[in-house]
């Protein structure tokens, strides 16, 4: 059902909507285990495996670029298949005195993909936003995935469906533009978008990444998460070596024709290595090393000295 | 990196400037190219296939001072001043500067007394403000002037175009590279086992050592109960009654 165009919209996304979307999947989803492992009816093919839920997206439109700051939740009415307007007018309301210029630029929703039903709430959106988007999460926890489990959708109108030589062609055409033929179908059509951060954002998503265990944990697994760092960095820059490298064997060979900006960029960096292999180097980094290990060392002796002096306690102590 | 993208449009304009004019006309082309304050980048220029055919003419110094300077250096130049055309002030400055540049590939200390003879320079000052000036602000190259130890610290310097025999060079310290963070990688994922195996036996020590002083907590208190006390305990009875049954 859905296609991949733009129709030259640019979207940024926000990583707060994101968070804020998994937050509320996580919730609800928490709540329902909760609630039925503590009542121990079997109607759990309320909502199957995975709930979903709804909520509503705003931010600023400038021109063609579309940027989506937050996300607020909105409940959902499985008996008139929408979402619940009064409060969401209520809730356009209380963020239109603490951020003036956000707009309702859609709505999201959790799960595999977009579906039929979701195509009226999408319509009864459109008299808030003449075009809305749909941004969509996937909850299901892919490892092999490399990207976001976000997809945003946009909705166009097809006008014709043209049956040319044997290959069909789909025109779509601005909803703007006046309908010449055929009935006008609306679609959701996958579009391309970023993540935008403010610097808040960036430092909360940066600390999230780098969990510690919470404990503190011993100096051991200190230890561990650290290394682990560092080496999935290593990795990440050895990958790229290799990709540099098989590129230059190749242009050797002669399969690629040389390019010698590349191969001129590609000396320079070079030349930097090694990048620190001087005598003085040696003498600070040794100099620096045998200190931490006397230091270490000094610790251990007065770790050690301190239950000495149960050596000389027996002629204290009398049964 | 952006001196490349400077040049890019520059490499352009002089390529189809050479492959549209033939003969004498060329050799102007030449002599704009490499004085040309930005440009440094001559392969392209001598890819182009109108310059091959100067080889072997009377032309044939315009090629060879192209060659010069994609590949060659200042002294260079001083030695063959006979063959080559006489080079205007421009193409001087830009001689020099790629001299730098060929220097800095070798070594990243640069001592003022090679710098100054390589670019027959006379002075400290005429020296640094040569570099600054000209090597510096163009962004050629990056670095500290260490004006105690009379030495140029290159952190960066910009690539010059290739001799035919750098690829395979180039290719080898490639490689070295990727084998030396291969090793770090399995040494590091070492390091991370090591500290965990040493966690495991610290913890199991302690646990043993806890045992050891329960079990001698507990003996001493047994000792302390039966010897040293000998009251008329029910306890103590039984056991003298017991030792009668035994």
């Amino acid at each position: 059902m859905a296609s991949s165009s733009s129709s030259g919209l640019t979207f940024k996304l926000h990583p707060l909507v994101i968070v804020n979307i998994s937050d509320h999947y996580t919730r609800v989803k928490s709540q329902m285990n909760h609630s039925s492992s503590a009542t121990t009816t079997n109607d759990d093919n309320n909502n199957g495996a995975q709930p979903r839920v709804y909520g509503c997206v705003i931010g600023i439109q400038r021109g063609r670029t579309v940027e989506i700051f937050n996300s607020f939740e909105l409940l959902y009415d499985p008996s008139t298949h929408s979402l619940d307007r009064a409060f969401l007018e209520k809730k356009q309301e209380l963020y239109k005195k603490v951020f003036p210029h956000f707009y309702i630029l859609g709505w999201y929703s959790t799960g595999s993909d977009a579906q039929e039903s979701d195509m009226h709430i999408h319509k009864a959106l459109m008299d808030i936003n003449e075009s809305p988007v749909y941004v969509l999460l996937n909850p299901s926890i892919n490892p092999a995935q490399k990207d976001l489990p976000v997809t945003i959708f946009e909705s166009v109108f097809i006008l014709l469906l043209v049956n040319f030589y044997m290959s069909w062609v789909v025109i779509v055409v601005n909803p703007e533009l006046h309908v010449i033929e055929g009935i006008p179908q609306l679609i959701f059509v996958r579009s391309s978008y970023t993540i935008e951060t403010v610097e808040a954002e960036r430092i909360s998503v940066d600390h999230v990444a780098h969990l510690k265990p919470s404990d503190g944990g011993s100096a051991a697994t200190q230890l561990a998460a650290h290394l682990t760092g560092i080496h999935s960095a290593i990795k990440m820059l050895n990958s790229r070596i290799r990709v540099l490298h098989h590129y230059l064997v190749a242009m050797q060979k002669g399969e690629i024709p040389c390019e010698n900006s590349l191969l001129r960029q590609v000396s320079s960096l070079l030349r930097r290595l090694p990048a620190i292999e001087s005598e003085k180097f040696q003498d600070d980094f040794l100099m620096e090393y045998n200190d931490t290990l006397l230091i270490a060392y000094l610790a251990m002796f007065t770790n050690c000295a301190r239950y000495n002096i149960l050596s000389f306690l027996p002629d204290f102590v009398s049964f | 990196m952006d001196i490349e993208q400077r040049q890019a449009e520059l490499i352009d304009h002089f390529v189809k400037q050479a492959s549209n004019q033939k003969g004498a006309a060329l050799g102007s082309v030449i002599v704009e190219a490499t004085s040309q304050p930005s440009l440094f980048a001559f392969s392209e220029i001598l890819a182009v296939p109108n310059i091959a055919e100067f080889e072997g003419t009377e032309n044939s110094k315009y090629l060879d001072m192209l060659r010069l300077f994609a590949h060659g250096t200042w002294s260079d130049y001083k030695n063959n001043a006979g063959h080559l055309p006489q080079l205007v002030p421009d193409q001087v400055l830009k001689l020099k500067q790629l001299t730098v540049l060929t220097l800095a590939e070798t070594n990243k200390v640069l001592p003022y007394d090679e710098l100054m003879e390589e670019l027959d320079v006379t002075n400290v000052r005429e020296l640094e403000d040569f570099l600054i000036n000209e090597c510096m602000y163009t962004g050629i190259v990056r670095g500290k002037l260490d004006q105690l130890r009379r030495c140029f610290e290159v952190q960066f310097a910009a690539g010059r175009d290739l001799r035919p025999g750098q690829l395979g060079s180039m290719i080898q310290t490639l490689s070295n590279w990727l084998t030396t963070s291969d090793n770090l990688l399995i040494s590091i994922q070492e390091k991370i086992k090591w500290a965990d195996s040493m966690n495991e036996m610290d913890k199991k020590h302690r646990k043993d050592l806890e045992e050891k002083v329960e079990e001698a907590k507990k003996s001493l208190s047994h000792k302390l109960h039966t010897v040293s006390r000998p009251t008329l305990t029910a306890e103590g009875t039984r056991r003298s009654t017991l030792n009668l049954v035994e």
